[in-house]
């Protein structure tokens, strides 16, 4: 009974007080209480989401719609890591907002925003069926464009605009996958395993026809990872949203879509229907195409957000390849990168936006010598950097480890070898544009002016946040076990 | 954690202390100092406690399982003393000679943080018993080094620095694949193991192995300055800061030493075709960068220069113990002693060269020549370094070298038992001899340049510089030069030591009969270098490598063409643009041309043509429009009520945004027609309807009914949409009635 008020509680209380900040827009005129208030929601909610993730698994029907179709909410190994990424990230990135939305407009609307795209996300992390997945997955798009087209310049509603079509074109890609998949006898509860493979229900739909509609099912929700052919949203909407915003979706939002895909492959049809068949083919080679995509497009760029955005393209697709090698250590490197790049993508977006607040530059090129004015900005970018190149002892590496092994082990002719060399040239491609970044940055050049840089520092609000993600890069790096083993846990229940 | 600890402790102190130090210089410049000195030295100390240890308890080993997924493996056997005592030892030195060496340098917090962490790094690699930890330590080493390079931040070094970190960021980026390619193949990385493992699958697997070594070896090759990946070598020692070049030369370079050697003697044990590879990598290394030396006109670019090709050396050495086969003792202790050699070396010479530097700030040898004169004792430890590295007899490189071309000798004389062909060992061995005779060439052109000859302007200013190093930094060349000397001096007591010492690394075992080092046939060897090298030197450097300027004095000709550079010519023409160019484009492409707005241009196109042929189609057209002024009719007639509800909804939800003029001109239809009955109403106005004549115009007249037709058909279509509202809505209630009841 606890479980269930506390279920309640943590997907409610961001909803409702994001409801009622939204309703009261504009009329709490002090901040700091609005601040103190909203943090304390943030708090709370994170509370009572570790409380859940420490709880035995549960599954909580809600709503019995009719005998097959029913909202229904379970706990297992997958929604307790992405139900603690999302509270750590939305604690985090809410913190760093704080300081941050000073210099935007309407804070109240996205604060209230914020919240409920929170409590959608924690619903989403729990989702104990295909119908609760979809629902929830459309309602985290539609309540997550506000943050998109936050400031409401022409660029960002096109933006926002574009992020809609993509993401209802894709779901709605998904949701006719889901039709035939229904109409043909599958129930769309989650086991792990699947049970597709495994014949234990009686299933009407063609062989071909089923494999065909996964593949729409997982371009469809790779829409939201931003997989190619439908990352087009993605570098256009993350520059333009707000930097804290920006990190949120890139760190967490994108990963809905990976939530999604792990969900229907390995546990509703599961992994052996799909291995070594031409779907498994095409998912790889769409990741590997957007993985080296994503690197070379965020190598060219100039406009820093944007080119932070191209590199969540690519490295969200490394996720995407490990799931796609349909082995238990590729599933281990994709769920522990979803982790690790949620991490460092949070943080690059926090520093990109500690820079934009600082000092007003947005491009590559105009961040010569930034090192000596926001050192501690910058620690935290070029740790985190080389965390996402795959320097060890940082936490990249080990993830990137077991993807290649996976990829390896495979058996998938061409792509064992392709997939790790693909990664490793977008891993060189990364250092190519976030270390060249950081060298700049500290390293001006002899003919720089020292006597002029004027050391200002962001305040604590935001600089604790970074230094955190950093600071978790590095540990994470160094001591994965915990965090591999409990990720090979949930490998060895699906695989 | 388990194991001996010790080891442990080697690697994690300096890490710890580089925060230290640099939290300290934070507050102190000079407590920083003391504390980066003494963390050095307690390196030693500690590296010296587990050398005693190795000595009583033999060899030892520490495992941290789950560090950084895989565990740190850490191992301490005989070679694994030596260059840990040897690497803690170098660090002590430069330590010692830094505080003066940086004196006056900005940003000297970031340089002695880096600096500790690489020494840590390097241990952590030195020290590792699987490659999975070498790679680990190693690619933290690659890029904490990097701050080293471009220390200065002139343009040079900030473009040596690009090269250098692009070379380890790729180079790390291989040997990783190499590492999973291996891994995949053998099913572990511990050194111990691997030999095992490798010959278990090597049937079936040959090709993967061999993929996996050229990837390992490309990746440590790299670090030690391999051609053709040497590019980085020459153009980041010299831009370094002296003890930084000397640390980088001596030492970093080894680090890739150190893990060809692993691969070579794990992975392809004896395999010859391996040897092969080796060996003709170590000769073009070798031979080039003796070339480089002799053409520069620098002082640390020509050390850097001799650096790659003492690698070369030392790989010969390397591609030897394969090719030899099991008695391979020669080689094996002479690619050893040889790395020992070269390391004690370049710290001496870089050091002497970072004196150098610190006095003049210069290092082209038209401007710093005769800085050394009367300065007996940088002459001095300076002169022990080149004698060393030329391989003159009785001092310690004519040890190594005489057993790196002993074993060439006993290669090409089991050949010829074998009855194969040794034409082209002979012509390696005559390339050895050759590159010995250049080094021995640049390195007299050196030391003429700096110790001997006068500087024709600025001689007496030079002369007078009595205090050009402190006490510190004299005793921080000093007590490497006399090792130095003794080892030379006495090999059968320091060298042979070593060898047995370390041996057992590479599987060597000691040698049949001793090896005699001054015995004539040895001697000759060294004689005929020396020869050579007199040659070179006096035969070409002194004629064709300077000459005289206008006002007769004599000067070093910077001959070697600026456009021969392999990274300016092929490397980054290559890479920066052409690849990057390519894919950028191709990625462009892709990026833009995604397949939803492709599908969504694709809707649009298909939809307007269909559209331009219904328009074509006046049939359809007049059709649709007669149904249209029907039905407008039709509603007219009966629907008044809805009309009100219409209106009503036209005024609050469905307002139209834009009020839209209609002017009273009618279409074509009501013109042509409207004229032509206006026209037969003017014939009938006179004629029949005389009387009452028809007044109004036609063309008004239909123009008006077509207005209100038109209002009429927008009020539809606006209803219509209602309609479906109200069916949508409808269906809605129907469909939870369904679902509900």
């Amino acid at each position: 009974m606890t479980i269930t008020w506390m279920f309640g509680a943590a997907i409610l209380l961001p909803v409702l007080s994001g409801l009622f900040l939204l309703l009261r827009q504009g009329k709490i005129q002090n901040r700091r209480l609005k601040c103190a208030g909203i943090f304390l929601v943030m708090a709370l909610t994170a509370l009572l989401a570790i409380g859940l993730i420490c709880s035995p698994d549960y599954e909580l029907t809600v709503w019995q719609l009719t005998d097959t179709i029913s909202l229904t909410f379970r706990l297992d190994g997958l929604a307790r890591l992405f139900m603690g990424m999302t509270v750590a990230a939305w604690a985090l990135g809410g913190v760093f907002a704080f300081e941050y939305m000073k210099h935007e407009e309407n804070e109240d609307r996205y604060f209230g925003f914020y919240l409920i795209v929170l409590g959608v996300l924690l619903a989403l992390d729990q989702a104990g069926n295909l119908v609760t997945l979809y629902l929830c997955f459309e309602m985290m798009t539609l309540t997550s464009l506000p943050l998109v087209l936050h400031n409401m310049s022409h660029e960002a509603v096109m933006a926002g605009l574009k992020y809609l079509f993509y993401s209802i074109g894709g779901a709605f890609t998904a949701l006719f996958g889901i039709f035939y998949l229904f109409a043909n006898g599958l129930t769309g509860s989650f086991t792990p395993g699947g049970y597709l493979s495994a014949g234990t229900v009686s299933y009407t739909g063609t062989t071909g026809m089923t494999l065909f509609v996964l593949l729409l099912i997982i371009v469809g929700f790779g829409t939201k990872a931003g997989m190619f052919p439908m990352h087009g949203w993605l570098p256009t909407a993350h520059p333009v949203a707000p930097a804290p915003a920006s990190a949120v979706l890139s760190g967490v939002i994108t990963k809905a879509g990976v939530l999604a895909v792990v969900r229907v492959v390995f546990y509703m049809v599961g992994a052996d229907f799909l291995r070594g068949t031409w779907v498994q083919y095409t998912w790889l080679t769409l990741a590997l195409i957007t993985v080296f995509m994503g690197s070379m497009m965020a190598y060219k760029e100039q406009l820093l957000k944007k080119r932070l955005a191209y590199s969540s393209v690519s490295q969200v697709s490394y996720i995407m390849f490990g799931l796609a090698t349909l082995t238990a250590d590729g599933f281990t490197g994709g769920l522990a990168h979803f982790i690790f790049h949620s991490i460092i993508k949070d943080c690059l977006f926090l520093c990109a936006g500690a820079i934009i607040y600082n000092t007003h530059r947005t491009r590559v090129d105009e961040l010569r010598g930034i090192g000596k004015e926001m050192p501690v900005t910058m620690w935290c970018f070029t740790i985190v950097s080389l965390g996402l190149v795959g320097i060890p002892p940082l936490s990249g590496f080990v993830s990137k480890w077991y993807l290649a092994v996976g990829s390896l082990g495979s058996g998938t002719g061409v792509f064992t070898w392709l997939g790790p060399v693909v990664l490793l040239l977008s891993a060189l491609l990364t250092a190519g544009y976030l270390l060249t970044l950081s060298i700049q940055a500290f390293f001006p050049g002899a003919d720089f002016d020292y006597a002029g840089v004027k050391k200002h520092e962001v305040n604590a609000l935001m600089t604790v946040p970074m230094i955190l993600y950093a600071a978790a890069t590095l540990l994470l790096g160094m001591f994965p076990g915990a965090l591999i083993g409990f990720i090979q846990n949930i490998a060895s229940a699906v695989l | 954690m388990s194991g001996n600890v010790i080891l442990f402790h080697t690697v994690w102190f300096p890490f710890a202390a580089a925060f230290v130090s640099y939290l300290t210089g934070r507050r102190s410049k000079a407590a920083r100092d003391r504390v980066v000195q003494f963390a050095v030295a307690a390196e030693f100390g500690l590296m010296l406690a587990a050398a005693a240890i190795y000595f009583q308890g033999g060899e030892q080993e520490f495992l941290l399982a789950g560090f950084c997924g895989q565990g740190v493996y850490l191992k301490l056997d005989g070679f694994r003393v030596v260059y840990g005592v040897i690497a803690a030892f170098m660090w002590l030195g430069t330590g010692v000679f830094s505080r003066e060496y940086f004196g006056h340098y900005r940003n000297r917090n970031r340089y002695y943080f880096f600096y500790l962490l690489t020494l840590g790094a390097t241990m952590g690699v030195f020290l590792s018993g699987d490659l999975y930890t070498t790679f680990v330590f190693f690619e933290v080493m690659s890029l904490a080094s990097y701050v080293w390079v471009v220390h200065d931040e002139t343009e040079k070094a900030m473009k040596a620095g690009e090269i250098y970190l692009a070379i380890a960021v790729i180079g790390g980026l291989v040997m990783l694949m190499g590492l999973l390619l291996l891994y995949d193949a053998a099913g572990t990385l511990r050194m111990s193991e691997l030999y095992d493992a490798v010959a278990a699958v090597w049937q079936e697997k040959q090709m993967q192995i061999y993929a996996a070594g050229g990837c390992l070896l490309f990746g440590f090759g790299a670090k030690a300055g391999m051609f053709p990946l040497h590019v980085w070598l020459p153009k980041a020692h010299p831009v370094a800061p002296a003890p930084a070049s000397a640390l980088l030369s001596g030492i970093l370079t080894k680090t890739g030493v150190f893990g060809i050697l692993i691969v070579c003697a794990e992975v392809f044990r004896y395999n010859e075709s391996w040897g092969l590879l080796i060996l003709g990598f170590g000769v073009v290394t070798m031979f080039g960068g003796a070339l480089l030396a002799v053409f520069s006109v620098d002082l640390k670019r020509t050390l850097a220069c001799s650096s790659m090709s003492q690698i070369g050396f030392i790989l010969i050495g390397t591609g030897m113990m394969e090719l030899l086969g099991e008695a391979n003792a020669l080689a094996v202790r002479g690619t050893i002693l040889h790395m020992v050699n070269h390391s004690t070396i370049k710290l001496i010479l870089f050091m002497a060269a970072g004196v150098v530097y610190m006095n003049l700030h210069k290092l082209n040898l038209n401007e710093i020549r005769g800085f050394g004169r009367k300065k007996p004792l940088l002459a001095g430890i300076f002169l022990t370094g080149a004698l060393s590295i030329g391989g003159v007899p009785g001092f310690s490189g004519y040890v190594s070298k005489t057993l790196l071309h002993e074993s060439i000798v006993e290669y090409a004389e089991e050949l010829a038992e074998l009855g194969r062909s040794v034409l082209w060992v002979r012509g390696v061995e005559w390339i050895f001899l050759l590159t010995g005779g250049m080094t021995v060439a640049y390195m007299t052109k050196l030391f003429v340049a700096v110790f001997l000859e006068k500087n024709p302007e600025r001689q007496e200013e030079y002369d007078a510089r009595k205090n050009y190093m402190n006490k510190e930094s004299a005793l921080a060349l000093l007590v490497p030069a006399v090792l130095l000397l003794l080892m030379g001096f006495f090999p059968y007591l320091t060298m042979n030591q070593i060898a047995d010492l370390t041996q057992g690394f590479l599987h060597g075992t000691s040698p049949e009969h001793a090896v005699h080092y001054f015995s004539w046939t040895n001697l000759q060897g060294a004689l005929i270098s020396l020869t050579i090298g007199a040659i070179v030197y006096f035969g070409i450097i002194r004629r064709f490598l300077m000459g005289r300027d206008e006002s007769g004095r004599i000067y070093y000709k910077d001959l070697w063409p600026a456009w021969l550079d392999l990274e300016d010519r092929v490397y980054r023409p290559l890479f920066q643009r052409g690849a990057v160019a390519v894919c950028g484009f191709v990625c462009g492409l892709v990026d833009r041309l995604t397949l939803t707005k492709t599908l969504l241009r694709g809707g649009m196109n298909l939809g307007g043509i269909a559209c331009g042929i219904l328009d074509r189609l006046h049939l359809v057209k007049a059709f649709l429009k007669g149904l249209m002024s029907f039905t407008a009719l039709l509603s007219r007639a009966c629907d008044y009520l809805v009309d009100y509800v219409l209106v009503f909804f036209r005024n609050t939800t469905h307002r139209s945004t834009t009020e839209r003029h209609v002017y009273l001109i009618g279409s074509r239809f009501s013109r042509v027609a409207g004229t032509l009955l206006d026209r037969l109403a003017a014939v009938l106005n006179r004629t029949i309807l005389r009387r009452r004549p028809i007044r109004s115009s036609f063309v008004v007249r239909f123009a008006e009914w077509e207005e209100v037709i038109h209002k009429t058909n927008r009020m539809i279509s606006v209803s219509l949409s209602f309609g479906l509202m109200l069916a949508i809505i409808g269906l809605g209630l129907t469909l939870v009635y369904l679902l509900w009841w």
